[in-house]
Order: C-alpha cells, then structure tokens, then sequence
C-alpha cells in the first residue's frame, strides 16, 4: 500500500523541512490492541492520518457460515471481548427474531443484569486505560479492583470470568445460584462509593481536563454521517439509546434510567472530556437499572423449554432474514443474519459499533498534535476484537 | 412509521425501480434498481419525514442467482428504520472467481460507508463505483481473492510459508513414529480442500435430510 | 575535602599530590558508591510507594521482607542483559550519550554540602556550579535521542531539549531569591544562615512561592510526571532511550533519580533548612545527625515528587511550554522583586 505522501513544509535552501511520517504501529502501549494509524507529521502537529485495521481479523464472519447458530455463540464473546455478554445478547437476538422464539421471563431479567454488569466492567477498562493513556497509571488499578469483583460475579452462573458464553438464543445457560442477586446489590452499594473517587483522581484532575476538553471535537453532524453510536454519539450531545429508544429486551421499558449525554460542560460539545463524562454517568446508570432489575427477577424457566430440547440437534431457522441491533457498552451491535433453511446461516455478517466509530478517526486527527491523537483515540473506546472480527 | 408506510413513501417518491415491500422473510425489506440506488436512499435521507440521518449497514450476500448488497438505514428523530436491497443477477453462462459485481457507491450521501463499502470489496468482491478510496481494509493489500465468496479458493502459501495441512498433526505423532513422508506440492490454485458444493446441487435446496454442523470441511 | 587531604598527607608517608588524589579518589568513590546505594533505594521506594497508592503491595518476594533485594535483583539484570544497538544507530554517539547524561548530575554532587564541613568540594558559586552543570545532561539526551536512529527516540529527545531548558530558567529565577535573601551563593553559608535566622520559608510569603516555583520546575527538570513527555510511555514508547536496554538504560535511570536527589536537596537546603532542625543547635551535635536531618528532609521531598508521579496525568508540550513560560517565569520575577522590597523595607514574618 502506497504511504501517505509527504508535503515539504519549507523550501529554503538553508532549511529545508519535510513533514515526517509516523506510525502509531500495531505494537503501541496507547492504541488499545494491534491498531497501527499512520501519521504524516510536522513536528508534533499531525496533518495526515490513515488508519490500517485487520491486525485481528479471525474470519468471523466466514466461521458463522460454517458452524451452527448455537456454535457460533462463543466467537461472537470474542469479537467485543470486553463487553461479552451484550455481543452474545445481539446475536442470541438475531438468532431468536429468526426461529420466531422469545426467552422467557425470568432469562430477561437475568440478561439484563449480566448485560449492565457487563457495560459497568468495560466502562472501567475504558476510564482505567484511558488514564494510562493521559499519564496517570493510578486509576486503572483501582478500576481494576472493581472490575475483579464483577468478573467474580458472573463467574458464578456462567463459569468463565470473561468470556462467559452466557446469553444463547432462547435465554440463558445456567441458573443464578440463591445468594447472588444479593451478592450483585452488595456490589453495587460498593460501587457507588468508588465512583465518586474515580471522579476525584481523574475527572475533575485540571491537567486531565486540559488533555481532553476541546480536543477532538465531534459535531452531530459528523458523527450521524459517519455512523458513531454509544458513548461517541451520546458526548456529542445526541440522546439516542437503544435501550431507550428502540427497546430490544422489553424489561428496559420497565425500568427507569436517564440517557446521559455530553453538554459541552468544560469545553466544546462533543470533546474526549464529553464522551468520557458520559461513559462514567453511565456506569452509575447501568448501577440503578441493576437495583431495579434485581428486585423484579421472577422464578422460572431460564431457558426456552423448545429450545433446549432442540439443543441436542443443531438449530434450524426456516428461510429468512434477521437484524437485530443492541446497545453496547461501545456504541450499536448489529447482527444480519440470513438463513437458507440449514444448520449454518448463509450470510453472517456483525455491524460492530468499534468498526464505525473508529472510523471517523482520519477525520479527527488532522491538525492535533500527537498526545490529542492519543487522547481522540482513547476517547472512542475501540476494541480491535470488534472492528476486525 | 413502520416499514410499509416507509415503503409506500418511498414508492410515491417519484424515484424509479423501487421494488415491492418483501415481507416473506423476517425482516421486510425493499428491493431497488442499482441504477436509482442513490436516488432512493438520498431522498430516504433527506425527506423530511423519513430523515434516515445514519446508514447502520452495508452487507453483500452471495446468493446462487444474484449479489445483493443490503443497506440498512435508521432514523433517530423518527425511531424507524428500513432495510434496501440492491440485487446484481450473476451473468449468463455461469460464474467464475474473477465476477465482480458493481454497485454505485453510496460513501457521498453518508460517509459511514466508506469503511462498509471497503470491508465487503475486501471480503465479497463487490467493487462501488464511485467510492473515494476502494482498497482492502482488513486483509493485506497483497491478498488475491474474496474470502467470503462461496467458491473461494484458499492459498497455498502466503509470504512464503506454505498453509499445508499435515497428514499427521502435530498433536497426534508420537515418539519414534516415522516421519511423515512429504506431500508432493499442490499445483498453485487447487483448492486446499473441497470447497462447499454449489447450491442447487445440496441436499438441503430439495429439502433434504439434515446436513451435519460444521460441513464444508473435507479431507480433514 | 581540605580535611581528607590534609589526614592523608599526616598520616601516611605519601606526598601533597597523592595525599591529594587518594583524597580525591576516596571522595568520588564514595559519592558514586552512595549514588548507586541510593538509586537502588529510591526504585525500590518508588515501586513501593507507587503499589500501595495502587492499592497493591509492590515488591514482597525478593529478600524477603518487602522485597528490599529487588533492585539488587534488578541490577544484576540490567548488568547480564544483551547489550543491543540498532545497526544504522550512531554508534559513537549511542555510546556516548548516557556518560554524557549521568556525569553531568554526578558532577553536580559535588558541591553540595551534606553536613557541617561535609562537603567534597565547598565551591563558592555552589549554587550557580549546581544549576550549570546540571544542565549538561540536556545534550546527553539529545544526543541519545539523535543517535538511536529511532523517530520515536528523536521525539522524546526533541521534546526534552524544550521542556528542560526552557524550566531551568524559571528554576534559577525561584533560587535567585534565597540567594538574594541571604546574599551568597555557597550552599554551606545559606545552612549556616538558617541555623541563625530561622528556616527560609518563614522568612516572607515570597519565599514560600519561589520554593513552590522551584519545586514544579525541578520536577520538570527531572523529567518527572506531570512533565514526563520525554519519556512518555503511552505516546512514545519509551522515548528518548526507546533503543537502550541493560546498562545503559541504567545509566539513564540512574540520572533521573539522582537528579531527583539533587534538586530535593536543593529545595530542602535552600528553603527548608538544610541539617538545621527549629529549636536543635544541629551543628554542636555530631556530624552524622546533621547528615540524617539533611537526608530524612531530601526523601521527603523525593517522596512527594513520587506522590505526583503516581497521581497526576500528564501534560501536553505546548501545555508544559506555556506553564513555564507564561505561569512560572512571570512568578519567579515578582518572588524576586517582592522579596528584594521586603528585605530592603525589613519586612519579615520571623523578628530574627
């Protein structure tokens, strides 16, 4: 692939300078996972960027045509490997609008608190690492106490501390055992304690600030166009939630829950600050769904009775066509899937949140120096898991 | 609005080759000429009580007679969504790896599909006229072939290393078993196994008996 | 020093000049062995400091309690390590660089006085040789920067040159009002004035604000967080010594926690009283506890310099240049015009 040309900043003779060109390689403590984005740079000033993804691409897409829809669950945890169970949610979805199932009741509720659990624990990675990125290594270790605690959590129904395997179409895999719904109220109250001191060390930090408000500004326009969903929409100011607005398990609408949205608060509308502020909010809203959603869990079946008797042979959806989309905690999952009639889909195809949001970065690079590159590509929470699949 | 009223705006829009509502599948979806392809989803975009301001999808999907491209577009002000499809009949007389479809590219009405657009050239083949900047985006520049193709050939070697499977796995040989003896070289573009049988010649197309997970594999 | 030498020369049968170079030898060979003491000390200090605000332990296995061997471990590391230089690397010059970086700071140990007569060399522009000769490691890094053949290496580099020389100045402009205050530049005579007069912070809020300014600008001096761009690990890599390992990556660390020493004990010696304590007449008592007074203040404020490191984030170049420039400089130049008007209308907090 031809590089990105170089521009001669200055002619004269006696000082002649050229831009420089930079990769911001695969390997990079910043570029959360193998991301490599070229930079044409004069001096520390970026003036030309060019993203390069598919360090991590595993061929999904072409594995779903291959294996059987129950198969596939496991793959679509590695995708957004840090937000497992609402990547699993989107196709367990998908898979069920296709076989004309609903989970029931109780394996509702039940997603739904996996699901904010989830959000809540990649939130974290995002607040900790997006610290590392700004210099200060504290903060990611206290996320990380918190993040240990909800692993522990959903290793209890699920077995697996991050790639659970949990939310299969028809409901879920196991049961909960009986002390955990009031493990997970414990977390919360805990949880609430330390969130105000994550706000103490970083996001009313004057040099964290400084970083991050007014770079990367995002206007709606831009990040309708280029299709930014979750956190990157909602910080610049668009108050669309799926969970909200689109409701895609029916326990959402029964649950009350603000939408948080970036306000410009100490900077432009739409700035690394905004977005951060948002993810942090919604980590205390996913807290207050979960309380709610721990006191209506009913008893009953966890997993479509059809379903699991016809687990012993492999799924077949009749002919036709599904997509469904879900809120993750990085922006809209979307999975298309088309079935011919057989035990693997024909078309399987993940609209991952990370692949769009990553892609307005060459529009937001050019003419930040390189510590805002930093911060921007921070800021949009990317997991290269999801954006090459 | 739901599908069909969004359907039936589009219909009386004035743009030609809008398709019926198809409604046999799942999910409803509208068939459109590739030739007002940007017509229609520009006035999908732009009308006031459509307003799709964001393009969620881009797919193309192999199909035995046809590529379709599928686009699937929502609106936030007005919280509905439609899916448009655009279908490219194979050409008479069959098709070969080298068949590339064309569409026109959508990347000016909304530049989330830029990315889209690169990913399904890069996997399926489907070149969009038009697109800025139509190159691989996740595999390397160098890869010859679609992979999602359904009669995708896989290499030989790349860069050099050979992508042989061998007879014996390593995990299966054993402490003092004898060596392997070494596979005569495959010819360049046979395949590495049997790629998965065309589509009117599977059992399942005349509503056979249950093919087994995981088929397509073949020697191993 | 004079002392060394004239012990030398008394008591064993050797001439002036030799008296004169064992004097020499017994004093850099000391310093260097303290140096290397204290360096392996303050990582592992560090490593413990940075843990337990982490809410983690640190080291804990090597030698037993705490993990006190791990930087003994480390350096036999460091010391076994494969020594690597990149094959378009400027090989002069890569080899150069950390011996140009750690000599500028370990001159700069000299003229520091650590107790009463305590002192290898009692300079008497102690301060101004301090300040001078630190600034030598600037081109060490540059010159590593250059040589590693490396544009990540060469950013670090690029951006130390501006940071550090650009914070000397308001550095030397907070020093200057100590100085104006008691009127010498030898370090031993401004102890000897806070034994008499009180502690330098007491004496005016000036003061208090000149040692603050000082304080910020050593830390960017040091290249320490909030102002480690040089070595910015999550934007560079590594930075200016991406390319070193074993050794000579040593030789840098060595720099940075020596110059933490040394502008520590410049803030405790100048501001804060240096071996004198409040109400103790340090001086009559034995030299070993002026030298632990002067000590147990510098790791103080080496403390609190990591303190920093591990809570603040980092700032951006041009957010570094304009604190120095526009915040800290201007600063410095009232302290000084507002302490010479204060000790000219003798207006001070202290009657002494």
């Amino acid at each position: 692939m031809e590089a990105l040309e170089l521009y001669t900043v200055d002619e004269r003779a006696d000082l002649y300078t050229e831009e420089l060109r930079l990769n911001l390689g695969p390997q990079h403590p910043s570029t959360h996972g193998v991301l490599r984005v070229e930079l044409r740079m004069d001096g520390e000033i970026i003036t030309g960027s060019r993203c390069d993804i598919g360090y991590l691409h595993r061929c999904a897409e072409k594995i779903g045509e291959n294996v059987s829809y129950l198969q596939f669950t496991p793959y679509t945890d590695r995708m957004d490997y840090l937000a497992a169970c609402n990547s699993e949610l989107a196709w367990s979805l998908t898979v069920e609008k296709l076989l004309g199932v609903e989970a029931p009741e109780r394996a509702q509720w039940l997603r739904v608190i996996v699901c904010e659990l989830n959000r809540i624990a990649s939130h974290l990675i995002a607040f900790g690492t997006y610290g590392i990125d700004m210099g200060a290594n504290t903060p990611f270790f206290y996320a990380f106490r918190e993040r240990e605690s909800i692993m522990a959590l959903l290793e209890r129904p699920s077995g697996a501390r991050m790639l659970y395997n949990y939310v299969r179409p028809g409901g879920v895999a196991h049961d909960i055992d009986q002390a955990w719904l009031p493990d997970v109220l414990a977390f919360c109250d805990e949880f609430e304690r330390r969130w105000a001191e994550y706000n103490q060390i970083l996001t009313t930090n004057k040099i964290f600030i400084g970083r991050t408000a007014n770079v990367g500004v995002l206007p709606r326009e831009m990040a309708l166009a280029w299709g930014c969903t979750g956190p990157v929409l909602r910080g610049s100011g668009v108050k669309w939630d799926l969970r909200r607005d689109v409701p895609y398990l029916w326990p959402y609408e029964e649950i009350e829950f603000d939408v948080p949205v970036g306000e410009g608060t100490h900077g432009t509308l739409g700035d690394c600050w905004d977005r951060y502020w948002v993810r942090m909010r919604e980590m205390m809203e996913s807290v207050r769904i979960i309380r709610q959603a721990c006191a209506r869990v009913p008893s009953g079946d966890f997993m479509d009775k059809n379903l699991v008797r016809q687990y012993k042979t492999p799924l077949k959806p009749g002919k036709g066509e599904a997509y469904m989309r879900c809120e993750n905690p990085r922006g809209e999952l979307g999975f298309y899937v088309v079935s011919e009639g057989g035990t693997s889909p024909l078309r399987c195809r993940a609209r991952g949140p990370s692949f769009c949001n990553l892609s307005v970065l060459d529009a937001l690079l050019p003419g930040c120096m390189i510590a805002d590159g930093v911060a921007i590509i921070g800021s949009l929470d990317i997991v290269l898991g999801e954006v090459d699949r | 609005m739901n599908e069909a009223t969004l359907h039936a705006r589009l219909a009386g829009s004035g743009v030609a080759g809008i398709g019926a509502l198809d409604t046999s599948a799942k999910d409803p979806f509208v068939v459109v000429e590739a030739d007002t392809l940007l017509a229609a989803l520009a006035f999908l975009r732009d009308d006031p009580q459509c307003r799709m301001e964001m393009l969620h999808n881009v797919t193309a999907v192999e199909r035995p007679e046809a590529m379709e491209v599928v686009y699937h577009v929502c609106s936030l002000t007005h919280h509905h969504s439609l899916t448009v499809k655009v279908r490219v009949p194979r050409p008479e007389g069959g098709t070969h790896a080298s068949w590339i479809p064309e569409v026109p590219s959508v990347a000016g009405l909304w530049a989330a599909a830029n990315w889209h657009e690169r990913e399904q050239w890069d996997l399926l083949g489907v070149r969009f006229t038009g697109h800025p900047d139509l190159r691989r985006i996740l595999l390397p520049q160098e890869w010859i072939g679609h992979p999602l193709r359904k009669d995708y050939v896989y290499p030989t070697e790349h860069g050099g290393m050979p992508l042989e499977l061998d007879a014996v796995p390593l995990y299966e040989r054993r402490a003092g078993d004898p060596a392997p003896e070494p596979k005569p070289p495959r010819e360049a573009g046979t395949p590495l196994f049997q790629p998965p049988a065309p589509f009117s010649t599977r059992p399942e197309a005349a509503g056979g008996k249950t093919a087994e997970p995981g088929q397509g594999g073949g020697e191993h | 020093m004079e002392a060394l030498t004239g012990f030398f020369a008394a008591h064993l049968p050797v001439g002036p000049t030799l008296a004169l170079s064992l004097a020499y030898a017994v004093c850099i060979g000391s310093l260097l062995g303290f140096i290397t003491v204290y360096a392996m000390f303050a990582i592992w200090m560090e490593r413990k400091v940075a843990a337990h605000m982490q809410v983690r332990f640190g080291p804990m296995e090597t030698g037993g309690w705490h993990g006190w061997a791990q930087s003994v471990a480390d350096a036999v590391k460091l010391l076994f390590k494969e020594d690597l230089i990149p094959r378009d690397a400027n090989k002069v010059m890569f080899w150069f660089a950390p011996a140009v970086v750690f000599c500028g700071v370990f001159a700069g140990f000299v003229a520091i006085p650590f107790a009463v007569g305590v002192q290898i060399a009692d300079v008497n522009l102690g301060l101004f040789f301090i300040i001078a000769i630190a600034s030598v490691e600037v081109v060490g890094v540059i010159m590593a920067g250059w040589a590693s053949n490396s544009k990540y290496a060469l950013f670090g580099a690029v951006r130390e040159a501006a940071q550090v020389v650009s914070y000397e100045v308001p550095a030397a402009v907070a020093l200057l009002v100590p100085v104006l205050i008691v009127g010498s530049l030898r370090l031993g005579d401004i102890n000897g004035w806070q034994e008499a007069h009180g502690w330098l912070v007491l004496r005016n809020p000036f003061v208090i604000v000149a040692a603050l300014i000082y304080f910020i600008s050593s830390l960017a001096g040091c290249k320490r967080a909030p102002f480690d761009l040089p070595e910015a690990e999550s934007e560079l890599v590594s930075g200016f010594h991406t390319e070193y390992s074993g050794m000579r990556f040593s030789f840098f660390f060595l720099e940075e926690y020596a110059s933490m020493f040394v502008s520590s004990l410049l803030v405790a010696t100048l501001f804060f009283g240096g071996w004198t304590l409040p109400f103790v007449n340090v001086s009559a008592m034995p030299v070993p506890v002026g030298i632990v007074v002067l000590l147990a203040k510098t790791f103080f404020f080496i403390f609190v310099q990591m303190w920093l490191r591990w809570t603040l984030p980092r700032l951006r170049v041009d957010q570094v240049m304009s604190l120095g420039y526009k915040y800290l400089l201007p600063w410095g130049f009232v302290c000084v015009v507002g302490t010479a008007v204060f000790e000219a209308m003798g207006w001070r907090w202290l009657p002494v």
